[in-house]
């Protein structure tokens, strides 16, 4: 491999970072744990632990990593530094779909939380309706996904606005805060599903490395070097739509992981896909449980939601980082 | 036997207006064929065409025999290697990442063996682009990437290479070269396409020339054929003469 020579040292770093994080960051929170009633397993130390601090680290980890891994997948298909499940209207579809179910006030849909279902819903409408009209005799264009991904995105947002316009005080409120996006503690019957669909898609798209890497170059250069374009691009648009969908519903929406993390990595580890995914995947992770973590504390006993920290933290990052490499 | 390639009535029609009408030609192991015609004459889309990359409207493209949509896309990316007119300027990859993508139909690992890592170094030492294998690929001049792209199919070992305007963004001296390695290649059994501009490189290195005009094949002729009767040139231009400096030497000027 000659990948530029630290990309193994960051890919090892990341894995250690990630589990150090599912170690450490359920200990930050803003009532200090007796570390003594946790090892001896007493109440309610050890709940908290478990089923609050625990959990929700968990999901911040496999919801950022899913996040960062949909960005760098999306990059990679359509040439484009700013794609993203936000610029290709998924994550929009998403909310829009918990939006409404939230205006309506359900609750629970087929033993499943309404809201998921909401997400889940809005994310394949707008997987369909994009595919449907990017797909052209069975090929897709990167640039028919964009634009239609783009044109989508701005529909479903002015149906939020409208939807939370005229939404009731306690519906619009609670619309407000689930458009922060947030990590919160959720049970493990939610948690364990989240987190085999996100490690089923991610190693699909392991195993496809080398094709992301042809793709990366050109449609016509994946082509003759063996891959079946169409096929590829239409499994890559699924695969990143439900690690977004699957992560929208269970969050909210958070936006710059999928943007800043696939950038970071990239400019550090370089455009292999075999590095750059894993890569992603893991500093994602780290990074959304990290903000999490950082939002319990420094507010507390106030909570400041983890994609508000992010955006706060991230923008500025990112115009530094495109500045440094001017 | 069956020709490596055979183009049987290749038709393709940009909308309504027809772009290639009947192109018929074979082509087998040894030769070395220059593609040329005017600006819109066809010759990237018939590149494409024989390359798979893009449907004809009509007629047969056939490869050994069979039918180039019937290949598998890693079966056929064995055989045949397409050199894109251009890629993006701005690709995250170094040249050495780039070049080894012409092993990927070839490794079945999902790393590259030593014989993969062998073809790419041998590659780039060929086109000369050894010197900044490290290098991103957005760093490197139009030149230096043109003989990257030349090194990845190279590197992919194939035994058709279709290739759309090689010596573009080249230097007098890296022209030379590139033809000279496409006649190597030739000569060790592969068939080699370029589509090219320069009739004095295609008369120098190819083994024949192919012009495409009015929509299908206006000339189809070895080299020395060509330069014993030189009329095809007015299909070029009227402004094209074929000198002899007497020592068998010779070459087209323009006046």
């Amino acid at each position: 491999m000659s990948a530029p020579p630290h990309s193994h040292a960051w890919l090892v770093g990341s894995a250690v970072a990630f589990a150090a994080g599912a170690l450490f960051f359920p200990l930050a929170g803003p009532a200090p744990l007796d570390y003594g009633a946790v090892l001896a397993r007493r109440e309610p130390e050890w709940s908290i632990l478990l089923q609050l601090r625990v959990s929700r680290t968990l999901l911040g980890l496999f919801a950022g990593g899913a996040l960062a891994l949909a960005g760098s997948l999306f990059q990679a298909m359509l040439r484009e530094a700013l794609a993203t499940p936000y610029t290709l209207g998924v994550s929009t579809g998403a909310s829009l779909g918990a939006v409404i179910v939230i205006a309506v006030g359900g609750h629970t849909f087929l033993g499943v939380p309404a809201i998921w279902a909401g997400a889940l819903a809005g994310a394949a409408a707008v997987l369909f309706l994009v595919v449907g009209s990017a797909a052209r005799h069975g090929r897709m264009s990167a640039f028919g996904l964009l634009l239609t991904g783009i044109a989508t995105n701005s529909v479903c947002s002015a149906a939020i606005l409208l939807i939370h316009g005229f939404a009731g005080m306690a519906q619009s409120f609670s619309i407000a805060r689930w458009l922060l996006g947030s990590v919160d503690a959720i049970g493990y019957g939610a948690l364990v599903p989240f987190g085999v669909l996100v490690a089923l898609i991610t190693a699909w798209v392991l195993r496809q490395a080398r094709h992301w890497n042809l793709l990366a170059v050109g449609e016509d250069w994946a082509a003759a070097r063996g891959a079946r374009v169409s096929r590829l691009m239409l499994g890559g648009y699924v695969a990143g739509s439900m690690l977004a969908a699957s992560t929208v519903a269970l969050t909210g929406p958070i936006g710059f992981v999928g943007l800043i993390v696939p950038h970071l990595a990239r400019s550090h580890v370089g455009a292999d896909h075999r590095v750059l995914i894993p890569c992603s995947f893991l500093m994602g992770g780290v990074l959304l449980a990290g903000c999490d973590a950082l939002g319990r504390c420094i507010l507390a006993p106030a909570e400041v939601p983890a994609g508000a920290i992010m955006a706060l933290v991230g923008g500025p990052y990112l115009v530094w980082l495109v500045r440094q490499r001017g | 036997m069956t020709a490596l390639l055979s183009v049987a009535k290749v038709s393709w029609r940009a909308g309504t207006t027809p772009i290639l009408q009947d192109v018929s030609f074979g082509a087998n192991p040894g030769e070395l064929i220059a593609l040329m015609g005017r600006n819109g004459a066809g010759k990237s889309t018939l590149m494409n065409i024989i390359a798979g990359l893009q449907s004809a409207s009509g007629g047969a493209v056939l490869l050994e025999g069979r039918a180039v949509d019937h290949w598998s896309p890693a079966e056929k990316a064995r055989k045949v290697c397409h050199l894109p007119q251009a890629v993006r300027a701005d690709l995250p990859f170094s040249a050495w990442q780039l070049v080894l993508m012409g092993r990927y139909p070839h490794a079945d690992r999902w790393f590259e063996s030593e014989t993969d890592r062998a073809a790419v170094e041998t590659a780039m030492r060929r086109t000369g682009c050894d010197t900044f294998r490290d290098r991103r690929v957005s760093t490197l001049s139009g030149g230096e990437r043109q003989r990257v792209l030349l090194a990845a199919c190279l590197a992919q070992e194939p035994r058709l290479l279709l290739l759309d305007e090689p010596s573009t963004f080249l230097d007098v001296d890296q022209q030379l070269h590139c033809f000279s390695l496409l006649r190597e290649e030739a000569q060790r059994g592969a068939t080699c396409i370029a589509v090219t501009h320069d009739l004095n490189l295609a008369l120098t290195f190819c083994t024949r020339l192919i012009v495409l005009a009015e929509h299908t094949v206006a000339l189809d002729c070895t080299s020395a054929e060509a330069l014993a009767s030189p009329e095809w040139l007015s299909l070029f231009s009227s402004r094209l003469h074929l000198n002899d400096d007497g020592a068998g030497r010779r070459w087209v000027s323009f006046a």
